[in-house]
């Protein structure tokens, strides 16, 4: 029970760390606490933690999506083009929907078709689809929605400091949490990410889930454009830039392990919650994008490094209670399903 | 006629011991792979080293070779106990192995390969390529591969890798050569080729040991026989006085009474058939039928063919000749699932890698395949996952604290149970049995039987595969053996004998027994034809020239693409070939080429830098700053600071890559945004412009030098000494065969953390270097430099050849490749298309040539590998 309890403890480590955050932030930065602050503060987070989820599957099953920001900006720029053609906002909506699966389709179709990384790919398109954003409005901005939208983007639930744009994370997480806990399809993500092979040669259809994965991303990135549009009441192709580095360390943060098959939703809750403050305080404190960006930067360094120290201990530990056979090569490569098959010896 | 090895020396005295064990015992988790053996290897004479799968002999090779270290007792040489620390040690004390499975460097030269770890250099410590072309060209000669050095050793077949692994055994001055299975994948003329070979070394007194299951081979070559069972060491005898039958009594050795559960097979219809199956070279016209509640035991050595047979009937590989019928039925399946769904289930012989997903609970693990059917709503049912499994998990009496402990705990006799209850969840019909008892204690392997018998009594019908004689003699009702993927015998459990098996299995000859192989293998057609072609690898030099056309079509294409640009564009704006423009696309290019070398050093060690525009941000910044503060100073300075500020970040890099031991692409996401804030926070939001600057720094990469901008030749300078270090220095090559194999780099002995980091500190130079560059052409420098600017590179050196996957890579491809990324975007911008959309069409560039590398590379090496999901 070694493994679950050090995810324990890395959870408990992030709620201490993040409540402890919140506190030193309500007594030393001005600003922060209050309604409105607070408010800020979960709005801007909106789509991060939407991208978030499929991202937790998808590095879970040893794959990785860098372009999700792009398709944010894609996404979010077909919605405004569909609006300023007239194109009621619910259809619209579910065009865009439908859009973003298409977009993480292609990422899908590569990756299980081709059998190209999914580095590599989602670097590709990480270009790609931005650059398509860029063909169709240029740096032009749209920025005419319907008040339903704007309103969506503004407002808060009731007389409560909640946006109504986390909602849909608020609504999404649980679902992911379950599904991925207790459902069959949740077990087999895990496998798959755990020992691809073993997988495969138990019947998991592996190539049909990491494609499914994908198109949820793109899906999910579409809904995270919907509702950066309405939050930001525009639509650009250069929406979103630099968001992938805040997800992927919110998913590597919350102990989602950066070579698969291992890592809960739980903690990344809590690393959303860090994260999210960490930004809020730094903008309170004057402290601009980039060196913002540095932050974030060195959170996700140091937290690999501090969880490969206890996993290499952890690690040695379970060496020594058993083995079946002799010492195995530890090239292991992130973000890769693909690994050479190298042929065993008897 | 017969070419001589030149290398091996020895001073030994003939008979005189060089290499031994001395009560050697190794001990994997719960396994004895070896216990108390003692063998010694004597100068001028060939030791075999005989036994069953699973008797220890590899054992034997990993020790003598310095990949393990015994548990208890030593490794004795020269008379003294020594401590093997690494396959390395082993080889610069003497010892050279050649293994069963060469761990070779595709990417690398089969001249390289041979020589990777000791390669000649000359008195200046440069690569002498000559010497090591033409010491090769010996070597091959010698073992009788017919290629030349210089091919890329992933274009040759399996065989001829297995001679560039006997070439590279031979090619230190070695005194021992221990050989494993050497003859497995080679022809008869190659394998007649290595006997002459080793008859040469004889004489020369090195001491040899030979592991090889062919006996013809055995009483052929060496003097004495160590025969180990168990672990165990049995007998050693000179050659002379060990009759083959006696031989195969020794490995053998158990009684056989009274283990196995007693049986009255009833059996009955034909349930599942396969009809001249055939894969490859691998197996062929392989036909047998099992019933329901019949036991079929597939017997055979490494090699023949009884895996690859199993993994065809459950879809994981799709035969390429033949039929199989499942109740009458014609099937096909091409993938597990299919295979599950009619019925079929197939315990792998590979627990770890392919039936247990190590780190989940043995409940996960035990329901994988079943799951849907431990559902309540869509939801997964504690209670129902634990019917599913704990009939058959408490019938087999697995020992385990919960059903949440990771299976990695668990000895390896209830791991192989957790991994039968879950192929028995799935109420399978037929049951494929691979080694079902390998690396299990011997009670659970009693328990595991009495389940087997018990499940054949109920109707399944079984193929069990095992290498363990008296397992399979105990359990089956007929018995198949197989041999080099055709099927030699069959018999009834009632006639079968171990020795019948073992003969059909090894081709051993009894005194008085013909043996139609030992004819066939004289004229050579006993392995299957595409080991037969004795110029098998003759086809190398269309091969080369192959090849060569391949390359040429790379750079060809890309010039041709650069054509295809450069015409129209010219022809619609003519200010393309203008001087001023191609100053600019001169300068654009070679500050990009610097840059691309950069990310190319890392690449090759399978490593990358996302952070390498941030780093020129960063250190351009940094140039401009010292010269404007200290205008005075030498503009050499500046590119100084740059460079000292790039190498920082790339130590930074490598450091937490190698010695952190995180991936490359997550720490330089983070560094790309950590060195960007840095860069942000010291320019404080302002900039410094060209007046603010000394004038000769600004001259320093725009003054010309006959009609060529100063910054053209430093980047020409750069791609020089790259192109010499990656292709002259040893140094160069190990970091291509980093890229090709990081594990056999390591084994080889390449110092593979140093290497990196110095990788990743080379490349912040570089970048840094660049950035001082960048400063000194641009002159406005703010933070936003460089911005972005990691996608180009990477498009860049993905067009121009270099592998993602480390191992590949040149500088005339990099050049060739910023060249035509440029000339496009030059294009475009001159066609009036807006310069936003560039970075759409640098992601399609990326996709694109990866796709074509992938095609080119999985085209050319089709014809050897096997398709594996």
């Amino acid at each position: 029970m070694k493994r679950l309890s050090w995810l324990a403890t890395w959870d408990s480590f992030l709620g201490v760390a993040t409540i402890g955050l919140v506190l030193y932030a309500a007594v030393f930065v001005p600003g922060f606490a209050t309604s409105f602050n607070i408010s800020q503060a979960i709005a801007g987070m909106s789509e991060k933690a939407l991208i978030v989820l499929p991202m937790v599957l998808l590095i879970i099953s040893r794959e990785i999506d860098l372009s999700v920001a792009s398709m944010l900006a894609l996404t979010s720029v077909t919605l405004g083009m569909l609006v300023q053609a007239g194109v009621p906002l619910l259809p619209a909506t579910f065009i865009v929907l439908l859009f973003g699966g298409v977009l993480g389709a292609f990422n899908g179709l590569m990756v299980t078709w081709l059998g190209l990384p999914s580095l590599v790919v989602t670097l590709g398109t990480l270009a790609m689809f931005r650059g398509i954003g860029y063909i169709l409005v240029g740096s032009r901005s749209i920025n005419q929605f319907p008040d339903a939208l704007t309103d969506f983007g503004i407002n808060n639930v009731g007389e409560t400091p909640l946006p109504w744009t986390i909602v849909p994370f608020l609504i999404l997480a649980p679902l992911f949490s379950v599904v991925l806990q207790r459902t069959p399809i949740g077990r087999r993500i895990y496998a798959i990410g755990g020992n691809p092979d073993a997988a495969l040669y138990s019947g998991v259809k592996t190539q049909r889930i990491r494609f499914r994965l994908f198109v949820l991303s793109g899906m999910i990135c579409a809904i995270a454009g919907v509702v950066f549009t309405s939050r930001l009441a525009n639509a650009r192709a250069n929406n979103a830039v630099g968001f992938e580095l805040d997800v992927i360390t919110i998913v590597l943060l919350g102990g989602i392990n950066v070579f698969g098959g291992r890592g809960r939703l739980a903690g990344v809750l809590w690393a959303i919650c860090l994260i999210a403050i960490v930004r809020n305080v730094l903008g309170l404190s004057r402290i601009g994008g980039d060196a913002q960006g540095t932050v974030i930067g060195l959170i996700l360094i140091l937290s690999l490094l501090l969880s490969n120290s206890t996993n290499l201990v952890l690690d040695h530990f379970r060496s020594l209670l058993s083995r079946s056979a002799g010492p195995r090569p530890s090239g292991r490569e992130p973000f890769s399903s693909l690994n050479d098959h190298t042929p065993e010896q008897p | 006629m017969n070419p001589q090895p030149t290398e091996f020396v020895s001073e030994k005295r003939a008979g005189e011991c060089v290499l031994g064990l001395r009560n050697a015992t190794k001990v994997f988790g719960g396994t004895v792979a070896l216990k108390d053996v003692s063998l010694d290897l004597r100068s001028g004479e060939v030791l075999a080293l005989l036994g069953e799968n699973g008797a220890g002999k590899s054992t034997c090779v990993k020790l003598l070779s310095g990949l393990y270290k015994p548990d208890q007792g030593e490794i004795i040489l020269d008379g003294v106990p020594v401590e093997l620390t690494s396959p390395l040690d082993a080889f610069r004390r003497g010892i050279s192995v050649v293994h069963q499975h060469p761990g070779l460097f595709g990417d690398l030269s089969v001249a390289e390969n041979v020589f990777i770890g000791h390669m000649p250099v000359d008195k200046f410590r440069r690569l002498d390529h000559a010497e090591m072309q033409r010491r090769a060209a010996e070597l091959l000669d010698v073992v009788g591969l017919d290629c030349g050095p210089s091919v890329q050793l992933n274009r040759l077949r399996s065989s001829e890798q297995q001679l560039v692994e006997i070439a590279r055994a031979l090619s230190a001055e070695a005194r021992v050569l221990i050989l494993d299975e050497p003859t497995a994948a080679l022809s008869q003329r190659e394998v007649e080729r290595l006997f002459s070979v080793i008859q040469q070394l004889r004489t020369r007194r090195v001491a040899m040991m030979f592991v090889s299951h062919r006996m013809e081979e055995i009483y052929r070559l060496s003097d004495r026989v160590t025969v180990l069972r168990d672990g165990h060491h049995v007998a050693t005898e000179p050659v002379s006085s060990m009759s083959r039958d006696r031989a195969v009594q020794l490995m053998v050795g158990r009684s056989l009474s009274g283990m196995y559960p007693t049986k009255d097979p009833q059996p009955g219809e034909i349930l599942f058939e396969v009809s001249e199956l055939g894969l490859g070279d691998v197996f062929t016209d392989v036909s047998f039928a099992v019933r329901t509640g019949e036991i079929l035991g597939l017997s055979g050595l490494v090699g023949s063919g009884r895996t690859e047979i199993a993994r065809v009937i459950f879809g994981i590989d799709h035969a390429t000749e033949g039929t199989m019928r499942l109740a009458g039925t014609r099937i096909s399946f091409h993938s597990p699932s299919e295979a599950m769904a009619a019925g079929i289930a197939y315990l792998s012989e590979d627990r770890l890698d392919q039936s247990l997903v190590m780190d989940q609970a043995i409940l996960s693990n035990a329901t994988l395949p079943t799951i849907e059917r431990a559902t309540v709503a869509g939801l997964i049912s504690v209670t129902k996952e634990l019917a599913l499994v704990r009939p058959d998990l408490d019938r087999m009496k697995l020992r385990f604290r919960s059903y949440d402990q990771p299976v990695k705990t668990l000895s390896g006799g209830n791991q192989q149970k957790v991994v039968v209850a879950k192929w028995l969840a799935t109420k399978p019909r037929l049951l494929i049995l691979d080694e079902p008892t390998q690396g299990v204690d011997v009670q659970t392997k009693a328990e595991v039987h009495s389940l087997i018998a018990d499940l054949a009594r109920s109707g399944m019908a079984i193929i069990l595969i095992s290498s363990e004689l008296p397992e399979l003699l105990g359990m089956s009702d007929r018995i198949l053996v197989l041999r080099e993927g055709r099927v030699m015998d069959e018999m009834e459990r009632a006639d079968a004998t171990p020795e019948r098996v073992l003969k059909a299995a090894t081709d051993a000859v009894g005194e008085n027994g013909s043996c139609a192989s030992t004819d066939e293998r004289l004229a050579g057609t006993t392995s299957l034809p595409a080991h037969q072609e004795p110029s098998s690898s003759k086809p190398s030099s269309p091969l080369v020239s192959a090849i060569r056309r391949l390359l040429l079509k790379r750079e060809f294409g890309l010039v041709a693409a650069m054509a295809a640009v450069i015409i129209p564009v010219a022809a619609i704006n003519p200010r393309m070939l203008s001087g001023p423009n191609l100053t600019a696309l001169s300068m654009d290019a070679a500050l990009l080429i610097i840059v691309a070398v950069a990310q190319m050093l890392v690449l090759l060690t399978r490593n990358i830098d996302l952070s390498v525009a941030s780093v020129i941000g960063l250190s351009a910044y940094g140039a401009a700053t010292t010269l404007h503060a200290h205008p005075d100073l030498n503009i050499l300075a500046g590119l100084a600071v740059a460079s000292g500020i790039g190498l920082l970040c790339g130590l930074v890099n490598g450091v937490v890559v190698t010695v952190g031991r995180v991936p490359a692409i997550v720490v330089t996401l983070g560094t790309l945004s950590v060195f960007r804030g840095v860069d942000s926070l010291w320019t404080g939001g302002k900039q410094i412009s060209a007046d603010q600057v000394p004038q000769a720094w600004l001259d320093l990469t725009t003054g010309r030098v006959a009609g060529v901008p100063g910054l053209v030749f430093i980047a020409a300078g750069v791609l020089l000494i790259t192109g010499f270090v990656l292709r002259s220095l040893p140094l160069g090559r190990e970091l291509y065969a980093i890229g090709s194999n990081p594990d056999g780099a390591e084994l080889i002995g390449i110092p593979v953390k140093r290497r990196v980091l110095g990788a990743f500190a080379v490349a912040g130079l570089l970048a840094g270097f660049d950035g001082g560059l960048w400063a000194s052409r641009y002159a406005t420098i703010d933070a936003r430099v460089a911005t972005g600017f990691e996608l180009t590179v990477i498009a860049c050196v993905v067009v121009g050849g270099v592998a993602i996957r480390g191992g590949a890579g040149t500088a005339l491809g990099i050049t060739l490749g910023a060249l035509t990324l440029l000339i496009i975007r030059n294009g475009l911008i001159l066609i009036r298309v807006d310069p936003l959309w560039l970075e759409g069409v640098y992601g399609l560039v990326i996709l694109g040539a990866v796709t074509i590398n992938l095609i080119v590379t999985r085209r050319s090496q089709s014809h050897r590998r096997r398709k594996l999901p």
